[in-house]
C-alpha cells in the first residue's frame, strides 16, 4: 500500500505513515486495517472532540481500480454520537483521487487555532486559511475551493455548518452529497477547524498485477452489469425494492410505531422514476450508478433522494411526498448532517408529541404532528444551527429522550439512531443492530438482503425464513464478516458480485493468493478487533439491545403481530461468535485463532 | 391438473388457473404486460424452451410455445435453468432469492416489477399449484 499521510493540525507538521506489510494482509484495508492502527489511541477517558482525537480517512486496495463499484473510502475514530468505534464509508470520486497523489490515507490529530483547509497537490500538502469558506455548506465548499485552487478537476471532502458546530450527528462529505454520513465524524473534523480536504492526483493507482486485474475487472463489471439487482438499483436506485420491502412490514412508518400508511406506495424508486427522475449519477467507475438526479419542478437538477432520505423524511414522519424528501435529503446533505440520524430524532420528536410526553410549549409553538412537513423542516434548519427546540434534538435521539425522561423510546442502540429497515420485517436485522460496532446501522451487515434471499453457498450464507430466530445466528455472523470484508477493499455493498469473483479480483490487486476462507477469515478478524476496541471503550452485554419499541409487535402490515426472540437470538449469536455467554467478551481461544494474540 | 412442466399441456393449465383465481384477479388487477420464461438447457432439459405469457388486467389472454425469441419484445423476459425455474415453482427456491443469488435472471421495466410485487408472487403461487409432474 501507499503511505498514509499524517498531519498534526496543533503542530502543522507532516509526515508519513508507513502500513506494517503484514497488517495489509491480516485487515486488507480501510475500516477494519483503521481499526488496527487506531486501536491503541482510542481509550475510554478520550474525548472524541479532543486535539488527541484522531481522524483517520483510509482507502482500501480497490479503491480507483476501476473494479466493481470500488470508488469508495472511510472515515473512522472514536464517535461523538456513541463515544465508541466510528467509522462510516462513502462514494464518490475523492478517495480515488487521494490515491491518485501517492497517499491511501490521511491521518489527522491536533486542532487548529483558526479554520484551515488542506490542499494536497499530488504529494505535495499545504495547509491554508479557511476562514473565509466556515459557515459554507458542503456543496458551496465543491465551488469555492476548486475555484480557489483553480482546478475544476480537484475533489473536496468537507464538513458543513453541522460538523462546524460539532454536532455529534455530523457527516463528512464529498462531491455533492456523498456522505460519509454515520456516527458523527463531522463533528470531530469540525473540532480539529478544518473545513476540507482538497486533492488532486496524477499517479497511478498500485495494482500487484494490472495485466491480470485488468482482465478480471473487465469481466467483473460486465457480469455485474447484467445482474439482476443490477437493474433494480440502475433503473431506480437504492429504493429500487422499497415496495417489496413495504410489503414486507420492513418499511418503517411513523417512527417504528406503525406498519402500513396511506400513499406509502409514493415511497419508492418507482415512483421517483415515474415522477421526477431526469437522469442517474454513478460514484467512479461504477456500473450500477444508483444515484438520481431529479427535477422537482424548479428546472434544476439536483440529488435525487435514496431510500433512507424517502423513508426518513417520508413515511417515519407520516409523510408520502417524494419531492419533500429529496429537498430534506438536499438540506441534510449541504448542512452536513447524518440523513438517518437527523430525521430520526425527528421522528422521535414527532412520536413524544403524539405521546404527550412534549408539547407546543416545548417546541416553541411547533404543531408535530404525522404528515406535519413544515414543523420537520423547521426543525431541521433549527437542529444543524443548534437553535431553539433545535438544539436539543442536535444531540441525537437518546440525548432527547432522556431529557424528556423517555429513554426507553428511542429507536437507537448506543446513541446510533436505526436504519430504515424494521427488523419486525426482516428479523436477521435485530441482530446486526444490536452487536454492530458502531451502533444500529445497517452498513456493517445489510441482512435484510439475505432475509429476503441474498445469500451465497461459497460463503455458507444460507437462506432462512425473514422471521426464523436463533437459528439464523450463525448466519447473521458470517454475513457480518463478510460486510466486513466489503468495508476494508472498500467495495459498495450494493454490487452483487460473486465472492469468488471478488477474491480473484483481491489477490491481482495486492499480490496475494488468499482463498475465500483466509477472506472470511480477515472479516471475522476486523470484526472482533472492533469489538475489543469497544469492550475498551466501556461496551458491555448490556448494550447489545434492540430499543423497547421494536421488540412489540406492529399492528398491522406486512408483519404484523410478529415479535422477535431477541434474547435467544443473541444467546445464539455469542455462541456462533465464540464470545462469553455472559460478558459477550470474545474467548481468548477466539482471538489467538484469529491472529489477534496481542490483545488475547 | 398435473400436466408435465413444460408443455402447453402446462401452459394451458395455468392459463385456466389465472383465469379463475380470485386472489390472482384482484391481486393483478393493474397488471399489464407479457412475459417470456427461457428455460436453458441443464442436465434435464436438452434444449431450450420458450413459454410465452401475455397477462392483462388479472387476466391470462394468451399462451403458446415459441421456437426462438426472434425480433419479438416481450414486456418481460425472465430466465433461468429448467432446475431452477421448476424449483421456484415447487416452493424449493424463493423468487426473490432467485433473482438475488442470480439463478433467475430478469429483462424489463424494474419499476413495473418492484410495484407488483405481491402480484408476481401470486402468479408464481398459481403456476406452483399447476405443476405436478416434471421432465
Amino acid at each position: 500500500m501507499q503511505p498514509i499521510l499524517k498531519i498534526n493540525l496543533s503542530t502543522q507538521i507532516f509526515e508519513e505513515y508507513k502500513i506494517p506489510a503484514e497488517w495489509e494482509r491480516d485487515y486488507l484495508g480501510a475500516a477494519s486495517l483503521a481499526a488496527r492502527i487506531l486501536y491503541d489511541d482510542l481509550t475510554a477517558d478520550l474525548d472524541p472532540l479532543s486535539p488527541e482525537s484522531p481522524l483517520l480517512i483510509l482507502t482500501g486496495p480497490l479503491t480507483g481500480t476501476f473494479g466493481p463499484a470500488t470508488g469508495r473510502f472511510i472515515v473512522a475514530g472514536k464517535s461523538p454520537a456513541t463515544r465508541l468505534w466510528a467509522e462510516s464509508n462513502v462514494g464518490g470520486f475523492w478517495g480515488v483521487e487521494l490515491r491518485k497523489c501517492g497517499y491511501d490515507g490521511v491521518w489527522l490529530t491536533g486542532k487548529s487555532d483558526s479554520p484551515l483547509y488542506l490542499w494536497l497537490n499530488g504529494t505535495k500538502p499545504e495547509l491554508r486559511a479557511a476562514d473565509h469558506l466556515w459557515g459554507q455548506d458542503t456543496y458551496q465548499i465543491q465551488e469555492s475551493l476548486k475555484a480557489e485552487i483553480g482546478s475544476k478537476s480537484a475533489k473536496v471532502l468537507g464538513i458543513g455548518i453541522a460538523g462546524e458546530n460539532q454536532i455529534p450527528m455530523a457527516g463528512i462529505f464529498c462531491d455533492h452529497g456523498r456522505a460519509a454520513g454515520r456516527t458523527g465524524l463531522g463533528a470531530v473534523m469540525g473540532s480539529k477547524n478544518l473545513k476540507a480536504i482538497a486533492v488532486l492526483g496524477n499517479g497511478e493507482i498500485p495494482l500487484a498485477r494490472p495485466d491480470k486485474y485488468k482482465k478480471l475487472r473487465v469481466l467483473a463489471n460486465r457480469a455485474l452489469k447484467e445482474d439482476p439487482l443490477t437493474s433494480v438499483m440502475s433503473d431506480l436506485g437504492s429504493a429500487g425494492a422499497a415496495e417489496y420491502l413495504d410489503y414486507l412490514g420492513e418499511m418503517p412508518k411513523k417512527y417504528f410505531s406503525a406498519g402500513t400508511l396511506e400513499g406509502s406506495e409514493k415511497i419508492s424508486g418507482s415512483s421517483v422514476a415515474e415522477t421526477i427522475l431526469v437522469g442517474k449519477k454513478a460514484c467512479h467507475g461504477c456500473v450500477i450508478a444508483c444515484g438520481r438526479v431529479v427535477d422537482i419542478g424548479d428546472g434544476e437538477k439536483r440529488k435525487g433522494p435514496e431510500y433512507e432520505a424517502l423513508v426518513g423524511f417520508g413515511p417515519n414522519l407520516g409523510l408520502t411526498d417524494p419531492i419533500f424528501a429529496t429537498r430534506m435529503g438536499e438540506l441534510c446533505d449541504r448542512y452536513g448532517l447524518d440523513l438517518i440520524s437527523a430525521s430520526g430524532t425527528i421522528g422521535l420528536a414527532y412520536s413524544l408529541y403524539e405521546q404527550g410526553i412534549i408539547s407546543a410549549a416545548d417546541t416553541d409553538g411547533l404543531a408535530l404532528e404525522w404528515g406535519n412537513a413544515d414543523s420537520a423542516e423547521t426543525l431541521l434548519h433549527q437542529l444543524a444551527r443548534r437553535e431553539g427546540f433545535g438544539a436539543l434534538l442536535a444531540q441525537g435521539s437518546l440525548a432527547l429522550a432522556r431529557h424528556f425522561n423517555a429513554e426507553s423510546q428511542a429507536v437507537q442502540v448506543n446513541g446510533l439512531e436505526l436504519a430504515y429497515h424494521d427488523p419486525r420485517g426482516a428479523s436477521g436485522m435485530a441482530l446486526v443492530y444490536a452487536t454492530s460496532p458502531r451502533g444500529a446501522c445497517h452498513n456493517q451487515s445489510d441482512y435484510f438482503l439475505a432475509d429476503i434471499g441474498q445469500v451465497d453457498d461459497s460463503l455458507g450464507l444460507a437462506f432462512f425464513d425473514r422471521h426464523a430466530g436463533a437459528e439464523k445466528a450463525a448466519n447473521v455472523a458470517r454475513h457480518q464478516d463478510w460486510r466486513t470484508v466489503g468495508n476494508s477493499l472498500v467495495i459498495c455493498h450494493f454490487a452483487n458480485v460473486p465472492p469468488q469473483t471478488l477474491l480473484d479480483l483481491v489477490n491481482a490487486a495486492c499480490g496475494w493468493e488468499l482463498d475465500l476462507d483466509a477472506l472470511m477469515r480477515a472479516g471475522e478478524r476486523g470484526w472482533t478487533l472492533k469489538r475489543m476496541i469497544n469492550l475498551n471503550l466501556g461496551l458491555r452485554a448490556a448494550n447489545d439491545r434492540l430499543p423497547e419499541p421494536l421488540l412489540k409487535a406492529l399492528p398491522d402490515g406486512g408483519a404484523a403481530g410478529y415479535e422477535i426472540p431477541f434474547d435467544e437470538m443473541l444467546s445464539a449469536y455469542y455462541t456462533a461468535r465464540g464470545w462469553d455467554a455472559e460478558s459477550g467478551v470474545p474467548s481468548r481461544e477466539k482471538l489467538i485463532e484469529l491472529g489477534l494474540e496481542y490483545i488475547a | 391438473m398435473s400436466a408435465i412442466f413444460p408443455s402447453i399441456e402446462w401452459l394451458e393449465d395455468l392459463k385456466e388457473k389465472l383465469n379463475s383465481d380470485e386472489k390472482y384477479a384482484r391481486l393483478a388487477k393493474k397488471w399489464e404486460g407479457d412475459m417470456l420464461c427461457v428455460l436453458e438447457p441443464d442436465e434435464t432439459l436438452k434444449e431450450p424452451m420458450y413459454l410465452y405469457i401475455d397477462l392483462w388486467h388479472g387476466k391470462c389472454r394468451d399462451i403458446a410455445i415459441w421456437d426462438e425469441i426472434g425480433d419479438k419484445k416481450p414486456a418481460f423476459i425472465l430466465k433461468a435453468s429448467y432446475a431452477n425455474f421448476l424449483r421456484v415453482l415447487r416452493g424449493e427456491l424463493d423468487p426473490m432469492q432467485a433473482m438475488l443469488t442470480r439463478k433467475l435472471g430478469v429483462k424489463g421495466n424494474m419499476a413495473v416489477m418492484m410495484r407488483n410485487v405481491p402480484t408476481v408472487l401470486d402468479f408464481v403461487r398459481c403456476a406452483g399449484e399447476v405443476t405436478g409432474e416434471a421432465l
